[in-house]
């Protein structure tokens, strides 16, 4: 039996955290400012809406989907409540509903061509991906939101504590709400087991379908709060926000320790895997890496994350073989 | 002729009829719908290698990434004076290299393609962008433009290499013992392995050939905008997988044709070149490409529940007529 704190090493969040805490320790042994309040606050608050992306993405992995489209609907989202907040002056609680709102509206696509029509997830994902990035274009109609009130931009910029942006308290919630979804209710224990195997979970009477079209919704809906984030920290949206977020978002996921092959994961890892990310980028450019160097990073992180994690290998065999079963 | 590829013909001619009635340039002549195959070939090219590997239900990610790459590095070796066919061959190599990389990892460590090709877009994206440096390489010779603008008797030699290379395809995927063994591996690997096919080196090879034909791409590419942008080919990723998957490939391998993915390459490149000759702005295209994506998919899913619908009934009512007793201690439960 191996001692206690090599189990807990087994988890993969906590595993994420001890990288996480090594990384700072050595990036502040080499540069002071490192761990200073202005800087740990910028961490934490670059890394939210990755951490709002990856926690949908997390609910559709761990059911054995892949969502491609939540960058899209982050960045409509953001558009969307974006002019509203530029034009009308809508205030903070109605603009994080209206970005619910807008993401839940574009995950019920993605629910629908998964859910009802079945098809593969990442077909019709990625199909609602251009269409979700041509809407962007069209609502956006050439011209850009700029104009964020300091009101709501604080939110992204002011600390509580020193190093704990206003942002990241409520961001917090959302991933408590989410772990406890995940691991105390009915839905989400079903959600593992058609991620596990969904042939298994139907023979149990789980309604698969439902619960892979729900999982997309709440995908979509996290997705809509993130763009609210993104509005937060970045004062600014245009066409283009959110492009590149998907696969970071994938990635921050897979590094959080939810599988592709479904039916692993949680909520604190999606938000362990995108501070982590966010963390380890910080610290490449403290140590001088060019920023171009830094997707590289997060696919090296992502490769050094599935190496270590032996049921990604197993990964190939298992889906072929449910696929010999007649699960989709 | 595959009831698929029949629709396939019938969408591209009604596409051609229409833009040829509402657009007045586009078919000029005649010519006119040639001149724009070069500007989607590079596209068809991607799609084709892209279109094996997702046959043997494996998926590449990076290849998108892979041609910007191809393109630079042509580049550089063009702006430092280097001859357009050593440049050629270096772009190429480069990109094969990455296939190969690629093809390794998911077939000796066993690594979900999915996850390494999504690890190495992202690494080969930094190395593009930092060979490109500051200010991307522009402006090549004449001989090396040729081949992403130049024509033969007003044939394209763009879409001269396409067909060279889809014809290649065609035959090397459909009439030849590894081509069959590809859907083969998509269709059952453990039927597969046991039938004695080299799974690891078929694997391998098919994500090599890959990364080379993404260099073709890169290569077109640089030649056709005449200069080399570190995201040239990035953007292509999203167009040649629905190229693939509207060209009647199954997402999760072992079924598909590559004549077909070569029509549905022609059916969505002139889609958006049409569109675009019509005023609508690139990215209302490819809203306007993913609709047209799912739309077809869903007919599709839906025809095919039908038949096999069908068929289960009729397989039923023979067995009505004559029982089938199976052996004791087998399930009757087969699942179908």
């Amino acid at each position: 039996m191996p001692p206690r704190w090599a189990l807990l090493l087994r988890r993969r969040e906590i595993l994420v955290t001890a990288v996480i805490v090594i990384v700072v320790a050595g990036s502040t042994a080499a540069h002071p400012y490192f761990w200073s309040s202005g800087n740990l606050a910028f961490i934490f608050a670059d890394s939210v809406v990755i951490t709002f992306l990856a926690l949908g993405e997390s609910f559709v992995m761990i059911g054995r989907g892949i969502d491609l489209s939540v960058g899209a609907i982050m960045g409509l989202s953001a558009i969307v409540v974006g002019f509203r907040i530029q034009n009308d002056g809508m205030s903070l609680l109605p603009a994080v509903l209206l970005g619910a709102a807008v993401g839940i509206v574009l995950g019920l696509g993605n629910g629908l061509l998964v859910g009802v029509v079945r098809l593969p997830p990442i077909i019709a994902t990625l199909g609602t991906l251009s269409v979700y990035s041509g809407l962007e274009f069209v609502v956006t109609n050439g011209n850009q939101v700029d104009t964020i009130p300091s009101s709501i931009t604080n939110l992204g910029s002011h600390t509580v504590l020193p190093g704990v942006p206003v942002i990241l308290l409520l961001t917090v919630p959302f991933v408590l709400v989410s772990a406890w979804v995940l691991r105390y209710t009915t839905f989400g224990r079903s959600i593992y087991a058609v991620g596990d195997d969904a042939e298994a979970a139907y023979r149990a009477g789980i309604g698969v379908q439902r619960v892979l079209f729900l999982t997309y919704v709440i995908s979509g809906l996290f997705a809509g709060l993130g763009g609210v984030a993104f509005l937060i920290y970045t004062s600014g949206a245009s066409s283009t926000t959110g492009i590149n977020d998907n696969l970071t978002a994938i990635a921050a996921a897979i590094i959080g320790g939810t599988a592709l092959t479904g039916g692993v994961g949680g909520a604190f890892g999606a938000l362990a895997g995108s501070v982590f990310l966010t963390v380890t980028l910080t610290a490449m450019s403290f140590a001088h890496v060019s920023d171009v160097w830094q997707p590289a990073g997060v696919g090296v992180l992502v490769l050094l994350a599935v190496v270590y994690d032996s049921r990604a290998r197993a990964g190939g065999r298992r889906r072929s073989a449910s696929r010999q079963r007649g699960v989709r | 002729m595959p009831a698929w590829g029949t629709c396939l013909v019938i969408a591209i001619v009604a596409e051609l009829v229409y833009f040829t009635l509402t657009t007045r340039q586009f078919a000029g002549h005649g010519t006119g719908m040639l001149d724009l195959t070069e500007q989607f070939a590079p596209t068809g090219v991607l799609a084709l290698g892209l279109a094996m590997v997702i046959l043997t239900g494996n998926i590449d990610l990076s290849c998108g990434a892979n041609a910007s790459l191809a393109a630079v590095i042509a580049g550089t070796v063009l702006s430092k004076g280097g001859d357009p066919v050593l440049a050629i061959v270096a772009a190429i190599a480069v990109s094969t290299l990455f296939g190969l990389f690629n093809g390794f990892i998911v077939a000796f460590i066993g690594i979900d393609s999915l996850l390494v090709t999504l690890a190495t877009q992202f690494i080969v994206t930094s190395i593009a962008t930092s060979v490109a440096g500051a200010s991307p390489p522009f402006g090549f010779p004449s001989a090396f433009q040729l081949i992403g603008q130049g024509s033969v008797n007003d044939v394209p030699i763009a879409l001269l290499i396409f067909l060279v290379i889809a014809l290649l395809v065609i035959v090397g995927v459909g009439y030849t013992s590894l081509g069959r063994s590809l859907t083969l591996i998509g269709y059952n690997p453990r039927a597969a392995l046991y039938s004695g096919i080299a799974i690891r080196g078929s694997l391998t090879a098919v994500f090599t050939l890959c990364g080379a034909m993404s260099g073709v791409a890169g290569v077109l590419l640089a030649a056709y905008y005449n200069s080399a942008q570190p995201d040239i080919g990035t953007d292509l990723l999203l167009p040649a997988i629905t190229a693939v998957i509207l060209g009647g490939v199954d997402i999760f391998g072992g079924r598909g044709l590559m004549g077909e993915v070569v029509l549905a390459v022609f059916l969505l490149g002139f889609l958006s070149q049409g569109m675009l000759i019509e005023g609508d702005s690139s990215l209302s295209i490819t809203m306007i490409t993913g609709l047209v994506l799912i739309g077809a998919l869903v007919i599709k899913v839906v025809f095919e529940r039908n038949f096999r619908e069908r068929m289960t009934a009729r397989m039923q009512s023979l067995q009505t007529l004559r029982p089938f007793r199976p052996p004791q201690g087998i399930s009757e439960d087969a699942d179908g």
